[in-house]
């Protein structure tokens, strides 16, 4: 999932193209929400004692519990979600998900051994391992958000691109999701860790598709080239090839077509018949509904709606999600506060180059803060 | 070299209270003509302008254009260490990563000298057009401070309201409302107290009343506060410095929610 090492890559080599946000300074954008990056988040996150809350039936409602809260934490935050649910996922992937059915099968095992030996803590690592958004996970959260009044748009393939589509035509303002591949998709402004939980106290990454092609020197082609030989969903990439050696080859030959002639495949074996052209097709021009077809409406939620769906067998607080209710109709009454930048054009962007001097002194900061996003994670 | 002396360092220190809670940093542009500011508060709802003109200093010398790259918060720390009657003198060499402020006791017994760091800030600086705006309201920036204090105990937002029988102030909240209304004063004894309004068309714009608040920490560098509103535009607070300045405050309107 997600483009190998490029979040460390562009932090090492384009550091101003990140900024470090809280989530109240989102107050009125509209923001499209890769809707499986966060279910797949919350199922894993949202649990109590280690174990996914479930309904009676012992069917799981962590993915129910984590977008009724986070969602009104967004909301309540001035916030105006979009959430993009993925359609069928393109064919070049099914190489992709072959992989992971196999790793499955692998944590399977490990998970049966840990309950063997009784050894919680593993049983609770591969028991994570295991966690799979179903077509079913989908269809209650949509049901849910239907509820909430927030609107959802499903997308004909992948979920990235149908959002990348709509932050390109500007109708919403940014995406919001933990995959890379939404830069090689073209969204112009990419949002990580917005949906994590208050309490991690994690800041909101923003991520600038101009500035990063800026930092990293290069042309929109030219970068997902590169995406593709770090590593993508798509096709293989070439053994031995790391970031640094990928964005120095990119940068001194410009194509991949170039790359290939000119290094040594004997050292570096590129995956045989490798379809990086269709990889590269596919970023360019993905399955997406056009952005003028889809119509984004925020309404006011269905408290009565919601109560039936959530409380009975999914055991949710009828309490608590009356009041939830009640923060989104309080969210939804009133004015929403203007923006500067809405009134004045931004002018000027002061001495970049003095800020990149003064990144290189704290680079050595930066990389320990990187390296630390793993939780919550799909595993490779 | 640059360098700003001014006999009275509680100008500055004034300048300070009036912003340092609502940025943390800002960038001083210094050249020939003076020292400038512009900065928004982090989440781009407000923008402060700052001008000090250079001969309102007792001494300027600045041959070449710096930025200063401060962070507010200490600089509002040095300032606390200079007395009232102190002279005060920034001073920076060309490419310097410091600032080194002095002050002087009014009897030259005493001179001390802080140096503070400068940081690389890499802040957008907005563009702001020239405005004819169709309300211009002027009252005394301690009745404006009331106000604003008194009527944000009623709801977080305040409504202004312009027509040619004067200004009103109002708010509403769980315990009720609560209404302000200036009538343009009659006869003029003294300018400082007056309220004077122009008026081309009325208009009626909302407000957060928190950076209202943030604004009215200015009261004590002005008697005088001037409000400038029109149509879904930002409102505009300022205060002068006599003699030397000014400081503007734009403040974006909250805005009925379209139903999309």
């Amino acid at each position: 999932m997600g483009i190998l090492g490029l979040s460390k890559l562009i932090a090492d080599i384009a550091p101003q193209a990140v900024k470090e946000c809280d989530i109240k300074n989102y107050f009125g954008r509209k923001i499209a929400i890769d809707a499986s990056m966060s279910l797949y988040q919350f199922l894993i996150a949202v649990r109590s004692e280690g174990n996914q809350l479930t309904t009676v039936n012992g069917e799981p409602t962590s993915h129910l519990m984590g977008t009724f809260y986070r969602t009104i934490r967004l909301v309540e935050n001035g916030i105006k979600p979009v959430y993009v649910f993925d359609g069928k996922p393109p064919e070049m992937k099914s190489h992709q998900l072959d992989k992971r059915a196999e790793r499955r099968e692998e944590a399977e095992k490990e998970l049966q051994k840990a309950t063997e030996a009784g050894d919680q803590a593993s049983i609770d690592k591969f028991n994570r391992r295991l966690v799979k958004v179903t077509r079913q996970h989908g269809e209650e959260a949509r049901e849910l958000l239907r509820l909430m009044g927030v609107p959802t748009v499903e997308a004909p393939c992948e979920a990235e691109a149908q959002c990348a589509e709509l932050v390109k035509a500007g109708k919403v303002f940014a995406v919001a999701t933990e995959d890379m591949d939404a830069l090689t998709f073209g969204s112009t402004v990419l949002l990580r860790h917005l949906t994590f939980s208050e309490a991690r106290k994690m800041p909101v990454q923003e991520f600038h598709l101009d500035q990063v092609l800026d930092g990293l020197g290069l042309k929109q082609e030219e970068f997902i080239d590169l995406c593709i030989l770090l590593g993508c969903d798509y096709c293989g990439s070439i053994r031995g090839v790391g970031p640094k050696r990928a964005i120095d080859l990119i940068r001194q030959h410009r194509s991949l077509e170039q790359v290939l002639k000119n290094i040594d495949t004997a050292k570096y074996q590129p995956p045989e018949d490798w379809s990086y052209q269709d990889a590269r097709r596919l970023f360019l021009t993905p399955e997406v509904a056009k952005a003028d077809d889809v119509q984004l409406k925020w309404s006011d939620p269905d408290e009565e709606g919601l109560v039936k769906f959530l409380c009975g067998d999914r055991q949710f607080s009828e309490e608590r999600v009356r009041n939830g209710a009640k923060k989104l109709m309080k969210a939804r009454s009133g004015t929403t506060q203007g923006r500067l930048d809405g009134f004045f054009k931004v002018t000027t962007t002061p001495n970049p180059k003095r800020k990149a001097d003064d990144d290189k002194k704290n680079a050595a900061n930066k990389k320990a803060k990187s390296g630390g996003g793993g939780r919550g994670r799909k595993p490779k | 070299m640059f360098e700003a002396r001014l006999l009275r360092s509680s100008i500055l220190k004034k300048v300070l209270e009036a912003i340092k809670d609502l940025l943390t940093q800002a960038t001083f542009d210094c050249d020939d003509n003076g020292i400038q500011l512009q900065a928004m508060d982090n989440s781009h709802v407000s923008l402060v302008s700052l001008t000090l003109r250079a001969d309102g200093f007792d001494k300027y010398r600045c041959d070449r254009n710096i930025s200063m790259g401060m962070n507010l918060g200490s600089m509002s720390k040095i300032l606390k260490c200079a007395g009232d009657k102190d002279t005060v003198t920034m001073k920076a060499q060309d490419n310097a990563d410091t600032v080194t402020f002095v002050f002087e006791s009014p009897n030259q017994e005493k001179v001390s000298d802080y140096e503070m760091k400068l940081m690389n800030l890499d802040l957008e600086h907005l563009g702001i057009p020239e405005t004819e705006y169709s309300c211009t309201i002027r009252l005394p920036s301690a009745e404006f401070a009331r106000i604003c204090r008194d009527l944000s105990q009623f709801g977080e937002s305040m409504v202004i309201s312009c027509t040619k029988e004067g200004v009103k102030f109002s708010a509403t909240g769980d315990i009720g409302s609560a209404n302000v209304k200036l009538a343009q004063t009659a006869s003029v004894d003294k300018e400082e107290e007056a309220v004077v309004i122009e008026m081309e068309e009325p208009v009626t714009l909302t407000f957060a009343c928190q950076y209202l608040n943030y604004f009215t920490k200015a009261t004590s560098l002005s008697p005088q506060v001037q409000l400038s509103m029109s149509a879904d535009v930002p409102l505009v607070v300022e205060y002068r410095i006599q003699d030397i300045g000014h400081i503007r405050y734009y403040l974006a309107p909250k805005i009925e929610e379209e139903d999309s």
